[in-house]
Parts: structure tokens; C-alpha cells; sequence
């Protein structure tokens, strides 16, 4: 039976609605709301991260002199990518791999867009069961579990983690949820769930900040944190573990950006929303967990530490002996939960709008085939945190930078800088932006990608990561290879339905 | 240290007090008119030069019928959402 299109004029993009075989195409969705997109990608780029990792990665190098370090390399080199990564996905109104097909205008290299969906959905495969943790003790929180006389914070933690059935259950149960949210769309899923965790947490956090302010000894949190320690200036480590921070905490180059800038509005700004608001807001969240994480931490005289010990150890010692301790604990872990859950819907929803782009799929088939794959290839870091770990180390080191370089490659050097900028970042934007952000783009964030890649694999030489980052690199090198093929022998999906000039090269 | 503190605390609240701002005067503006300008006056004028510099680039198309389309709706609108005052408006022309 032949198809009927219909074409139909949305906002400033002509979307082709498929009438096959009684499928009708559905017009692609936008944000109901700017607080809803801001909050969206906030959720989005807030995460663990933030709060377990940011605290103690700042008082560990050099406290102050890590912020200023921290600043500058937010603003010269995160929020210019962030704005192109944004911008790509609102001028191509495509996911991630529909984007890179229209830029590339064929198939041979749109690989690259596959290793950007394949490496977020490994990173939500073990993300899912650090999601499961903080769900399992923000549940505990409500039960006043931690408040019962005899809890040992120790020994439940362990109990925890040693019981498949408790960590894959957890697992589960976020993967569930997570795809109980997505199959209401963007607006009425996605948006309406960030427009109320995101402030809840804001909330949690100002609220526990405070209390721990007023704490005897909590000053002495602050000043761990916050005491610049200048010789840091001139140490390199420092400033790796600054661009790390600024580049990877911000989310810059996961797809999540591409994709919800995606569904933004005609009228909607980029580079103000998507770039400025997306790192300087999370950014500061990250800020309020210093404020209401260490003082607390250094009023009980435990040790400042990161991850989970310092989240599901620590904490839970702290809240029962603070007044009104249910209330803290309850906003701490439900908050934490947020955080994270708002995360690992950003990163599914790349897998779900590539999915339902680029197959015959409708989207609540894309969210059920996405969210199983994801729940089947967690499973072993939910059974066993060591490889959780080991996942971590190979994604976040190597699978990261090389997404970032895939999507920073397209608008620096196939889109083009000053094209994306005089086309369509400086379209309809509430913040003007110079020609200055065409050499950040195109030279100095894959430079740098470059270095962090280096990097981590030199620092891991004659260490015991050492076998895990030749296995890292190796298997980067063999996702990029595979999907390239992959790109090649596979038919053209619906993304390619209306297709625009390819770009020729970049400027 | 503080002074960095409030450099991000406070570009967030002023970055998303103006993004709220300018949404709703953008949607004020669009129901009012039916529709707003999409370009300031520099970001035409990089637009235009681009477009005059890059006459063989395969976007160029596309650019001009941006270009023109600002053009054209900042002749027709009484109240530009950008900064445009009636001699930069009088003095555009379509390419």
C-alpha cells in the first residue's frame, strides 16, 4: 500500500506526517514551557555527580583555587559547547542520529551519532543502579529507617549491596519508572516530573545548607572546601580535575542537550537557556550540596570523603542526631533521588527519540525496546558494584570524551562554526554571541578532548587501571568501527524523510 | 572565595530571570501580533555579511530566507522584540 504524506507546517520546520499502513506519524512534540525546558535540562546535567562528587573533588584540590580554575573553564569552554550542542539539535529538530545525517548529508560517517546513542546507554545501564541506590534509601528515609534504635549505617549499606535481589529489584524498579515517565512524551512526562523535583531539591539542599551552617564546627566544612590553596595554581592535576568537572559535570556532549534542544519552540532562545543557564544552574546546585554537605559532615568530626561511602554512610550516621532529623534526611535523600532520576531520564530519552526517529516504532515501543536493552545490559552492575566500577572508569574517561568529540566535531568542523552562529545560535537568542565562539568549538574543546583523553590513559599507565584503559580504548575504538558499519548497511529510517542540503564541510 | 560563589549563584538567578523574562514578553509579543522578530541588529548584520561573503555556501539559501523573513516581519510588527529603532527598520533591505 503507498503511503500518504502529509506536510505539515510546525513552527518554522516543515514536518512530514507518514500515512502508511494505517501508522500515522505523529508532529514532533516541543517543550510546553521555558521553566519546563530550564528545569529539563537541569535535571538533566544535575546528578549524582554533583552532590557525592563535586564536594569533595573541590576540597581535595586546592578548595578555592579549584572554583576559580573551575569558573573559567565553565564559562571559556563548557557553555560555548553546550551552546553548540544545543543549537544542533534545535536547527536539525532531529535526535542525535537524525542531526548527524542531516549535517553529514550521508550515512557513511553518521556512526559517530550511533557511538553517542550506544555509549549513553552503557552510561544508563550502570547509572541506573546508583539511581536504584539513592531510590532504595530515599524509600528509607520515609520509612525513618535510619531513626530505629540499633541501626549501624555500615552494615545496612553492605547488606544493601551484597543483596542481588535488593540491587537488581532497585534496578528494576528505576528502569520502571524511568519508562513510566517517558512514555508520556516530553510534555507531559518529562516536563511535568522536572518542573516540580528540580525545585524540590534546590529547596532540600538551601534548607540542609543552612542547618548545617548553624551547627557548631560546620564553618570548618566551608573552609575545606572553600580555602584557596594557591600553589594549586601551578599543579597540573588540578586543572585536569577542573576541566573534568567543567566539561563532564555539565553534560556537555552526552546528546542530552542535542536532544532536548530538539523539541524546543521557533521562538525559543539556545544560548542563554540551553548554554549559560544549563552550567552556571548546575554549577551552583553543586555549590549548595558543598554548603549542605560538608558543614554537616565536619560538625559530626567525620571524615570529608566522595561517592557512595561519603552519600550512604556518612550522611545516614549525621541525621539521627541532628533536631528534627527525619525532616533533614528525608529532604536529603529524596532530593539526591531526584537528582539522579532526572538524570537517567535525560540520558534514556536520547536512546527513545533516536529510537522512535529512526524505526518504525511508535514512541511507547521505542521507550519499552530502549528501557529493557538498558535493564538487560545493567544487570551485571547492579549484581556486582566492582564492575559498576570498572564501567564507570571506561566510560567516564574514555566513552565521554569520545561522545563529546563526536557531536563537537559535527558543529565545528562539518556544520561549521560561524554558520551555526550567524544561522542559527544567534536566532531568536536572548544572548547575543560573538565570533570568538567559533575557535572555542572548533580548536580549543577538541584540544582539550584530546588532552583528557591522553590524560587518563598516561595517568593509568603502571596503575591498576592500566588493563582497564587499554580495554577502554580498545573497546572505543571497536564501538566506533561498529557503528560505522552498523550507519552503513542499515536502511535510511525516518529521520532522513525530510532531508535538508548537506553541509559540505565547515567553514 | 565568596566572590566566586556569588559570581555562579548569581549569574543562575539572573539567567533564568531573564530567559523567563524574555519568554513572556516574546509570547506577549506573538499574541499581540502574531509573530516577532528573530534576529537583533548585530546578529542581522553578521547574517547579512555572511550571506554576502559565502554566495556559493549551500546554506546560503536558507540564511537569506531567514534574513528576509526578519525583514519582512520587522516591516510588518509594530513592536520589535530586539532593539531595533525605525531607521535601522527603514534602512533594511531583502537580499
Amino acid at each position: 500500500m503507498v503511503g500518504v504524506r502529509y506536510r505539515v507546517e510546525k513552527a518554522d520546520r516543515s514536518i512530514w506526517i507518514n500515512m502508511s499502513n494505517g501508522n500515522a506519524r505523529t508532529v514532533r512534540e516541543e517543550w510546553g514551557t521555558r521553566f519546563g525546558f530550564l528545569m529539563a535540562m537541569l535535571g538533566a546535567m544535575v546528578g549524582a555527580g554533583n552532590i557525592w562528587r563535586m564536594p569533595f573533588t573541590t576540597g581535595q584540590n586546592g578548595g578555592g583555587t579549584f572554583l576559580i580554575a573551575y569558573a573559567l573553564l565553565l564559562f571559556l569552554i563548557a557553555i560555548p559547547g553546550l551552546m553548540a550542542e544545543t543549537m544542533l539539535g534545535r536547527y536539525t529538530g532531529k535526535g542525535v542520529i537524525g542531526s548527524f545525517k542531516q549535517i553529514l548529508g550521508d550515512k557513511r560517517y553518521a556512526g559517530f551519532a550511533l557511538v553517542v546513542v550506544l555509549v549513553n546507554v552503557a552510561v544508563m545501564s550502570y547509572y541506573s543502579t546508583i539511581i536504584g541506590w539513592s531510590m532504595y534509601y530515599g524509600g528509607h528515609s520515609l520509612l525513618l529507617t535510619f531513626f530505629e534504635s540499633g541501626f549501624e549505617a555500615t552494615p545496612f549499606w553492605e547488606s544493601f549491596v551484597g543483596s542481588p535481589l535488593l540491587t537488581i529489584g532497585t534496578h528494576t524498579l528505576t528502569m520502571a519508572a524511568i519508562a513510566g515517565v517517558l512514555v508520556f512524551g516530553i510534555k507531559r512526562g518529562i516536563e511535568r516530573v522536572v518542573k516540580y523535583v528540580m525545585p524540590f531539591l534546590v529547596i532540600a539542599l538551601i534548607a540542609i545548607g543552612v542547618r548545617g551552617l548553624t551547627l557548631p564546627g560546620g564553618m570548618e566544612g566551608l573552609a575545606f572546601a572553600f580555602t584557596p590553596e594557591w600553589n594549586y595554581f601551578l599543579r597540573g592535576d588540578m586543572w585536569v580535575a577542573a576541566l573534568g568537572q567543567a566539561l563532564f559535570s555539565t553534560g556537555l556532549g552526552w546528546g542530552i542537550a542535542l536532544t532536548y534542544g530538539s523539541y524546543l519552540r521557533k521562538h525559543d532562545d539556545v544560548a542563554l537557556g540551553g548554554g549559560v543557564f544549563t552550567a552556571v544552574g548546575n554549577t551552583s546546585i553543586g555549590l549548595l550540596a558543598i554548603f549542605a554537605v560538608f558543614p554537616v559532615v565536619f560538625a559530626f568530626g567525620l571524615e570529608p570523603a566522595g561517592g557512595a561511602n561519603l552519600m550512604f554512610i556518612s550522611l545516614v550516621q549525621v541525621f539521627p542526631q541532628l533536631a528534627g532529623g527525619p525532616l533533614w534526611a528525608i529532604g536529603f535523600f529524596l532530593g539526591f533521588f531526584f537528582a539522579t532520576f532526572s538524570s537517567g531520564i535525560a540520558i534514556t530519552e536520547v536512546g527513545v527519540t533516536t529510537v522512535t526517529e529512526e524505526t518504525r516504532l511508535s514512541r511507547t515501543q521505542s521507550v519499552l525496546a530502549v528501557v529493557g536493552v538498558i535493564w538487560l545490559l545493567g544487570l551485571p552492575s547492579a549484581y556486582d558494584s566492582s564492575f559498576l566500577s570498572a564501567m564507570d572508569y571506561i566510560f567516564g574517561n574514555f566513552g565521554f570524551p569520545l561522545a563529546t568529540l563526536c557531536i563537537i566535531w559535527l558543529v565545528g568542523w562539518k556544520l561549521g562554526p560561524e554558520r551555526a552562529r550567524v544561522l542559527d545560535l544567534n536566532r531568536n537568542a536572548d544572548l547575543y554571541v560573538g565570533s570568538w565562539w567559533n575557535g572555542v568549538v572548533k580548536y580549543i574543546i577538541p584540544v582539550v578532548l584530546v588532552f583528557i583523553i591522553g590524560n587518563g590513559a598516561v595517568n593509568s599507565l603502571g596503575t591498576d587501571n592500566q588493563t582497564l584503559m587499554i580495554g577502554g580504548i580498545a573497546l572505543m575504538f571497536v564501538l566506533t568501527a561498529v557503528s560505522i558499519w552498523i550507519m552503513r548497511i542499515v536502511p535510511d529510517g525516518k529521520s532522513s524523510d525530510d532531508s535538508v542540503a548537506a553541509s559540505q564541510g565547515g567553514d | 572565595m565568596l566572590a566566586i560563589v556569588g559570581l555562579l549563584w548569581g549569574s543562575a538567578t539572573v539567567t533564568i530571570w531573564k530567559s523567563m523574562h524574555d519568554e513572556e514578553r516574546k509570547l506577549q509579543l506573538i499574541r499581540k501580533q502574531g509573530t516577532i522578530d528573530t534576529y537583533s541588529p548585530r546578529a542581522m548584520a553578521d547574517l547579512r555579511e555572511w550571506i554576502e561573503t559565502h554566495p556559493a555556501d549551500p546554506y546560503v539559501d536558507e540564511a537569506r530566507d531567514r534574513y528576509n523573513d526578519c525583514v519582512e516581519t520587522l516591516r510588518e510588527i509594530d513592536e520589535p522584540f530586539y532593539d531595533w529603532n525605525d531607521d535601522e527598520i527603514a534602512s533594511l533591505e531583502k537580499l
